[in-house]
């Protein structure tokens, strides 16, 4: 192992226990089980910003507010006819009604399907059809433990669970990788960094857990014909950190083991079965090859679905789902769910598992409760004493960057005519016109950094927006159909300049953004064409539109 | 990978900082990153920056894409049956001999450390390459970055108005194995990439804008921009608004890859190759503050006609590097640049029916010259036939942390990815002193 990850090496050891004892904490103090989730939410995170008594900000506008539910549900920012529409709109339910609105929306498909398909594929060998896959699943709001179990066992037979397996089948090269990225994406451990350590208080207990876990994927491989397969043996050896071989049990992370039945196979059964590996691994026109009797995969599935005192499953998902709406995970980093990294609101995470437990992993519920709580509507702009809060009270909103499927979506929306865009389509041409914004938005996404935990924005990006001649064609067009096109039919200027704030920065301009605006054009009126194209450039290639705040 | 984990899993010194991390976490987990961040610092006030940033140190990797061979250059093994047909010269320092492929480097062994000891292990140009850019084995877990990262990190300004790395990529090395590696510390630090000329992509304006009307749009962002910014200070928001700061700056440094500005003699030194070309251009991105530029020269992979592949090729890289080496000097950077020629690995000392020589990683050579470097040194022996290494081996690693100590970066620094500190180099890395001034 090149570097060293020492603190990680903690995980499996003390990691049953704090899960254990925090169990046996839920029933003190804690809202009961059938209160809404957001009001859960707010009784833990105000608690802890009241008790340390820190100032947080007020929440957020409605301007903010739609605009940022929408980012985070849609996966782009409103029209302005959604814009208009949430802010002149005096009912008093119109939060939660613009949420469920959302919830039910096809755009919001889209968007967890996005979200999905980056953390499952972490950019690499995603498909169509994978995508396509995950597509239909969150339409249906498919249990997550359910789409676990597809992406794990799905059976080669069914259309749709022979997709799912592309988790598994773009990482089967690499042993390695697929213990690694399940034990990551799926649980929220970075497992690997037991492979090599000394546990200082329990020698070799992690290389146990590594080895362990990685068991259970030693004997996948894909064959020639692209389908995934396992062996019939095979176990897998190591040489503890005294230098002894050992071979590994099947453990999962919470200690529990497997033990295969035993089986007599001669040293001719091994051959065939070995042989037929090879050829299965050569030849596209070999026979499916048969399943074995015991199959390490189907036992981990098993162990990973038992609902334990140690739901890592669920707590991974809402703590990834936590991260993503709110801007930091409850575990922050997302892959070190481990006791010595505890969570910032432990009986928050303990509640909320449980809640997504008793309601059979529905992912939809836990965005909704999330969206709707006060937590989530702060204000993301510091107007305290001194310096900010810690971003772990989440007393401020933190601002996001977009993933670039949110821009290049944004972007589209931003500077297309908002005519295009009015409020009564009906749910099946909304559905085929998304389909075919997300379409032309990959291109474009493609060229724009996913934010991971430490992004910065790159002066690649901006030197692509200042002078490549795709962002004029794509964003700066004055056909018709276009911002740039409506906006040279209006003539009151003012209006104008009202009309591009609101599509780009779904807000009106303060009066100095106006004026500044308007002196722009004023100078430049022998060239009104060009000067209309470069104000609109300068909204598009503001923080405003990069970032959800 | 056994060496590397007896060195560094439960060493003593690693107790000591794992009660450093453990009350860090206690803290705030959330600011352990940013707290290290000195970019964030800085780009929130750029005074900060640091001293070694002032010194304005610099690399230039020339990486022999492919795999150069150590017999053929830095490590000849005359009158042995794997020695090849060249013979050894005697350079200007005596009792070091190279190969007789490189006379022009023999006259300047005077600024130039060989060492001839590297067992890398990894013999596929993918891995290989990986390893020698990264300067460790990857981390399943954290995308880690390669060495021109780092240096643009430790080296760079915030605000700089150069790029701080700058690759040259060269067309028969394989897209594949010269991707940029930033990793963990992001875009920001990703190479400026050459691809098919020697000049950067979007440096240039569109011509549908004029030049004031391109400087004066910027402005009216920025305009906007400040705004937004008002109460919200976050990195991201503040790197969103550096990178259009720096979009000028940039801009103007794309005559920096012009060779055109540079007078005919200038030009007539270096030569017409493309690699002679580049060189100079490196030169030029040096001499106006870029911290980091690789330039590659393929391809060296010749598992058959060894010697007539090294003979075209050494000429190249003697006279380029050569040229390189007395124009810093002249200008003084010589002692703030540090020069370095790399690859995934070198060649086999064998001998194949094709006349070739393979992938070999084993025990091959590495130099480096100038900036903090023992001129005149060789660290590290082969035995009689190169085989293997006979004295001074290293890996990786270590030469990575020779290079940082070279130029003033302290390779045992983290980076602290949320509970896990990530050093520089991996741990236990030894600096090769024999080789620093």
């Amino acid at each position: 192992m090149p570097t060293c990850c020492f603190k990680s090496s903690f995980i499996c050891a003390a990691l049953l226990l704090s899960l254990v004892v925090t169990q046996a904490g839920l029933a003190a103090d804690v809202p009961a089980a059938d209160r809404p989730i957001h009001e859960v939410i707010d009784h833990f995170v105000d608690g802890r910003i009241e008790r340390l008594n820190v100032e947080s900000a007020k929440q957020a506008d409605d301007l903010t507010f739609v605009r940022r539910v929408t980012l985070d549900l849609a996966g782009r920012i409103p029209t302005t006819a959604e814009v208009r529409g949430y802010v002149d709109s005096s009912d008093g339910e119109k939060k939660d009604s613009t949420i469920d609105r959302l919830l039910a929306s096809p755009d919001f498909a889209y968007h967890q399907r996005n979200e999905l398909d980056a953390v499952l594929m972490l950019g690499m060998g995603t498909t169509n059809e994978w995508r396509q896959y995950l597509l239909e699943a969150v339409r249906e709001n498919r249990p997550w433990k359910q789409m676990f179990r597809e992406m794990m066992l799905g059976r080669e037979d069914d259309p749709t669970h022979k997709t799912a397996l592309s988790f598994l089948k773009v990482r089967a090269g690499s042993v390695d990788d697929m213990t690694n990225d399940s034990s990551r994406i799926f649980f929220g451990v970075a497992i690997n960094c037991a492979k090599c350590h000394d546990h200082p208080l329990v020698l070799d207990w992690q290389q146990d857990h590594y080895f362990g876990f990685t068991s259970f994927f030693s004997r996948t491989y894909l064959t020639k014909k692209g389908t995934l397969a396992e062996k019939h043996g095979g176990e897998v050896k190591f040489k503890t950190t005294e230098g002894k071989e050992k071979q590994a049990k099947f453990m999962f992370l919470t200690g529990a083991t497997i033990e295969e039945p035993p089986v007599e196979r001669s040293a001719d059964q091994r051959k065939k079965d070995d042989a037929e590996v090879k050829l299965q691994m050569k030849d596209e026109k070999a026979p499916a090859p048969k399943a074995p009797t015991f199959s390490p995969r189907s036992e981990f599935v098993k162990l990973a679905m038992a609902d334990s005192d140690a739901p890592f499953l669920a707590r991974s998902i809402i703590n990834r789902t936590w991260a993503r709406l709110m801007g930091q995970g409850l575990v922050h980093p997302l892959d070190q769910m481990h006791s010595e990294n505890p969570p910032s609101h432990p009986k928050l995470l303990d509640w909320l598992t449980r809640d997504l437990l008793s309601h059979n992993y529905d992912l939809r519920r836990l965005v909704r409760g999330i969206v709707l709580s006060n937590a989530y509507a702060r204000s993301s702009r510091w107007e305290g004493e001194g310096e900010p809060p810690l971003a772990e009270l989440f007393a401020v909103a933190i601002v996001r960057p977009l993933t670039p499927e949110q821009y290049a979506l944004s972007l589209h929306v931003a500077t297309s005519n908002p005519e295009n865009f009015p409020l009564d389509v009906s749910s099946e041409d909304w559905a085929k016109r998304r389909e075919s914004m997300e379409n032309g938005a990959r291109g474009f996404a493609s060229k724009i950094e996913r934010p991971s935990e430490h992004f910065l924005v790159s002066v690649d990006e901006a030197l692509l927006f200042s002078n490549n001649e795709q962002i004029e064609r794509d964003f700066l067009r004055d056909s018709g159909d276009r911002l740039i096109g409506s906006l040279k039919t209006i003539e009151n200027r003012q209006q104008m300049i009202e009309t591009a704030f609101w599509a780009v920065n779904s807000r009106p301009p303060a009066a100095e953004e106006a004026a500044a605006m308007d002196a722009y054009l004023s100078a430049r009126k022998e060239r009104a064409d060009e000067a209309l194209k470069q104000l609109v450039w300068s909204m598009i290639t503001g923080p405003e539109l990069r970032f959800n705040y | 990978m056994p060496k590397n984990n007896q060195n560094f899993c439960g060493s003593p010194e690693h107790g000591v900082s794992r009660r450093g991390f453990l009350g860090a976490a206690t803290a705030a987990s959330a600011a352990t990153f940013a707290a290290d961040m000195t970019v964030l610092d800085a780009l929130k006030n750029p005074v900060l920056a640091g001293e070694l940033k002032k010194q304005q140190k610099h690399v230039i990797v020339l990486w022999l894409a492919g795999g150069a061979s150590q017999l053929e250059t830095w490590d000849p093994k005359p009158g042995r049956p794997t020695g090849g047909p060249f013979r050894p010269i005697q350079t200007s320092v005596s009792g070091i001999e190279i190969s007789e492929l490189l006379p022009k480097m023999a006259a300047r062994m005077g600024d130039t450390a060989i060492i001839r000891s590297l067992n890398t292990r990894i013999g596929d140009h993918g891995g290989g390459s990986r390893l020698m850019s990264l300067g460790r084995r990857p981390d399943p877990v954290v995308n880690l970055p390669e060495m021109g990262a780092v240096v643009a990190r430790e080296l760079g300004r915030a605000d700089s108005q150069v790029p701080d790395f700058v690759t040259f990529y060269s067309s028969t090395e394989g897209r594949g194995n010269a991707v940029g590696m930033p990793g963990f510390l992001g875009a920001r630090y990703a190479p400026m990439f050459l691809t098919e000329n020697s000049v950067p992509n979007n440096l240039r304006a569109q011509k549908t804008i004029t030049e004031v009307d391109h400087q004066d749009r910027a402005a009216l962002r920025q305009l906007l921009a400040q705004r937004f910014s008002r109460g919200r200070n976050s990195g991201i928001v503040a790197s969103h608004n550096s990178a259009y700061q720096r979009v000028r700056g940039l801009m103007a440094s794309e005559k920096l890859f012009d060779v055109a500005q540079e007078p005919a003699a200038v030009r007539a030194t270096y030569g017409p190759t493309q690699f002679g070309e580049q060189c100079l251009i490196a030169r030029r991105l040096i001499e106006a503050g870029v911290p980091f530029v690789k330039v590659g020269r393929a391809w060296w992979d010749s598992h058959g006609q060894n010697f007539e592949t090294h003979q075209e090729l050494c000429a190249d890289l003697d006279h380029s590097m050569a040229t390189l080496l007395d124009d810093l000097k002249q200008r003084g950077l010589l002692e703030n640049t540090l020069v370095l020629t790399m690859a995934e690995f070198g060649r086999t000392p064998n001998i194949n029916g094709s006349l070739g020589r393979d992938h070999f990683a084993n025990a091959w050579s590495v130099s480096l010259s100038g900036c903090g470097i023992k001129g005149g040194s060789v660290y590290g022996k082969t035995d009689e036939n190169g085989n293997t290494v006979a004295d001074g081996q290293i890996d990786a690693p270590d030469l990575f942390a020779t290079i940082y100590k070279a130029l003033g970066i302290d390779h045992e620094k983290h980076y602290q990815i949320g509970a896990r500190p990530i050093p520089l180099v991996d741990f236990g890395a030894k600096v090769v002193k024999e080789v620093l001034a």
